[in-house]
């Protein structure tokens, strides 16, 4: 318990300082601050965006895409894995199609989602479920061949049908890594929805990274990427609550 | 409870274990393996029988064709009157590693293999306990296999094992990987859930030759590969049984002793 406090303690001395050394170097003019901006201006800026409100509404749009492309990746990989298990020839038949997609730069189809589905949120969406998806399903179709041999020969034995075994064997020892994939693929959905909003524009937070770069503003970058952080990490955080509750049985009793 | 081995083989209708012939080869071409040679063994309704021998000379695989998991090639296997079936509801099998769901609490992992069989609901978490009690995990009836100790994860899967009340009983090393003192309450607990069954017969895969004797009424010794009966040794150990008194007895080392050479010619 005194050893985590001391450790959090340390990595908010860790960031400390090196916002301090950041800070230093920009107003000796070490290196220039119209490039490398300035904690205690792109801190101020932050705050200030925070309370007038524009932080927030920019993060709510770019939250709605994150949502809806995480929901729908979400079903159709399970989906799709549910599928390849129940009918192993299907994996074998669309596995390297699958391998081949999945090693595509999802960026490069970024303009033709925009050609497709126009600049709104449709094209967000597209672009986070075309990561979503691999991502989770990669991670659930691993999970279900993880099964531990001897569960399924104490399954036969024991006389269970092949939708039991499913059910109550595979499923189970799928459950630690889809919920590693769905963790991994919330963060690369987010990903998926900035850069697509990067390059089309809009009203959500990665609009605005863009914006600021374009003027020049390295200060209005890093207030903004800051909100980013808070959200990623509240997603993270939000995730590892679920997975931990849903998961009570993976950790001894003396450790937690 | 122990029956006389030597008026086993002609009773009928058939009971106890009997596999006549039974030879078997994994992989195909340069790669074939014989790991089972020309097996024939009879053992009594009742009885228990350990199989001991070197590894890799063919005890697991014999113990999934006894629990049908996998097909014999050639010979006959007989369990009572029929053929070993996956599944069969006088059959259970235990594992070398416990193979205890970890999803599952304690007392779940019991009620998993329970809910294969007819017992009615109601009766069945008042078996668990009884089970949980009988090797001394009550307390821990809630606990996940992952918060409890080696030794007491094989106690749950032998709980397990037992709560099925099978005719047949197939364990595959069950106490393989504990230390002398756990063992030897394990190996106790073991004796006392069979004593506590009538006509329940027990094949036990051991490398333990001082467990083989302690625990058994006959042992089957295995030649290295290809595995074929080379001894066939009984116990004439008093019955019932306590594997911790049993150490120093000097009639228990010498049985081992003579296991040892058998083993070893
Ligand atoms: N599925 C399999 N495919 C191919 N060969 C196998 C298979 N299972 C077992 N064998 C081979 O059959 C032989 C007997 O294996 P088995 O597991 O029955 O030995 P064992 O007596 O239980 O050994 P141990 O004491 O180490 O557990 C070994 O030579 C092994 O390599
Ligand atoms: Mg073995």
């Amino acid at each position: 318990m005194t050893l985590d406090l001391k450790i959090i303690a340390g990595r908010f001395l860790l960031v400390f300082l090196w916002a301090l050394v950041w800070e230093w170097t920009a107003r000796t003019g070490a290196l220039p601050p119209a490039f490398i901006g300035q904690p205690s201006i792109f801190l101020t800026k932050f705050f200030e965006h925070l309370v007038d409100g524009s932080f927030i509404s920019a993060s709510l749009i770019t939250l709605e895409a994150v949502a809806v492309a995480f929901t729908v990746g979400a079903l159709l990989a399970l989906l799709t894995a549910l599928v390849m298990t129940v009918l192993p020839i299907l994996e074998k038949l669309f596995s390297p199609i699958i391998d081949a997609l999945n090693a595509l730069p999802r960026v490069a189809l970024i303009p033709l989602f925009i050609l497709w589905f126009g600049l709104g949120l449709i094209q967000k969406v597209a672009s986070g479920v075309s990561i979503m998806y691999f991502i989770l399903l990669s991670y659930t179709m691993a999970g279900a061949k993880s099964v531990d041999p001897d569960h399924l020969l104490l399954a036969r034995s024991l006389g269970l049908s092949r939708s039991e075994i499913f059910l109550k064997i595979i499923i189970p020892s799928a459950v630690p890594a889809i919920f590693a994939g769905l963790r991994l693929g919330l963060i690369y959905t987010v990903l998926g929805v900035i850069t697509a909003e990067l390059i089309a524009g809009g009203k959500g937070i990665g609009t605005l990274v863009s914006y600021y770069s374009n003027t020049f503003d390295p200060n209005g970058v890093f207030a903004t990427l800051i909100m980013l952080i808070i959200i990623t990490s509240s997603l993270t955080a939000i995730m590892s609550r679920i997975e931990a509750s849903v998961s009570k049985w993976r950790t001894p009793l003396n450790q937690e | 409870m122990p029956i006389d081995n030597l008026q086993s083989t002609t009773t009928d209708p058939p009971s106890g274990i009997h596999i006549n012939s039974l030879s078997h080869e994994f992989g195909r071409n340069e790669s074939r393996v014989l790991a089972l040679d020309n097996i024939t063994l009879d053992i009594a309704e009742g009885e228990f029988v350990s199989l001991v021998g070197a590894s890799g000379c063919g005890k697991t695989t014999l113990l999934d064709i006894m629990s049908g998991l996998l097909a014999p090639q050639s010979g006959t296997v007989l369990l009572g009157d029929t053929e070993p079936l996956a599944g069969r509801q006088d059959t259970a099998r235990m594992f070398a590693r416990d193979a205890l769901l970890p999803w599952l609490t304690a007392a779940q992992n019991i009620g998993f293999s329970l809910a294969t069989r007819n017992v009615i609901k109601e009766h069945r978490e008042e078996m668990i306990m009884q089970l949980l009690r009988e090797v001394q995990l009550e307390e821990f009836a809630d606990a996940y296999p992952a918060q409890l100790s080696q030794g007491m994860r094989q106690r749950v899967a032998l709980a397990r094992t037992f709560s099925l009340k099978s005719k047949f009983v197939l364990l595959d090393e069950p106490f393989g990987a504990l230390d002398a003192m756990t063992k030897i309450n394990l190996q106790d607990q073991l004796v006392a859930l069979w004593e506590g069954t009538s006509s329940t017969t027990v094949v036990l895969v051991t490398h333990d030759l001082g467990e083989a004797v302690a625990l058994s009424d006959r042992i089957f010794v295995l030649s290295s590969r290809p595995g074929k009966i080379i001894a066939n040794i009984p116990i004439s150990l008093p019955r019932p049984r306590n594997v911790k008194e049993l150490q120093s007895l000097p009639k228990y080392h010498e049985l081992v002793a003579s296991l040892w050479e058998k083993l070893s010619q």
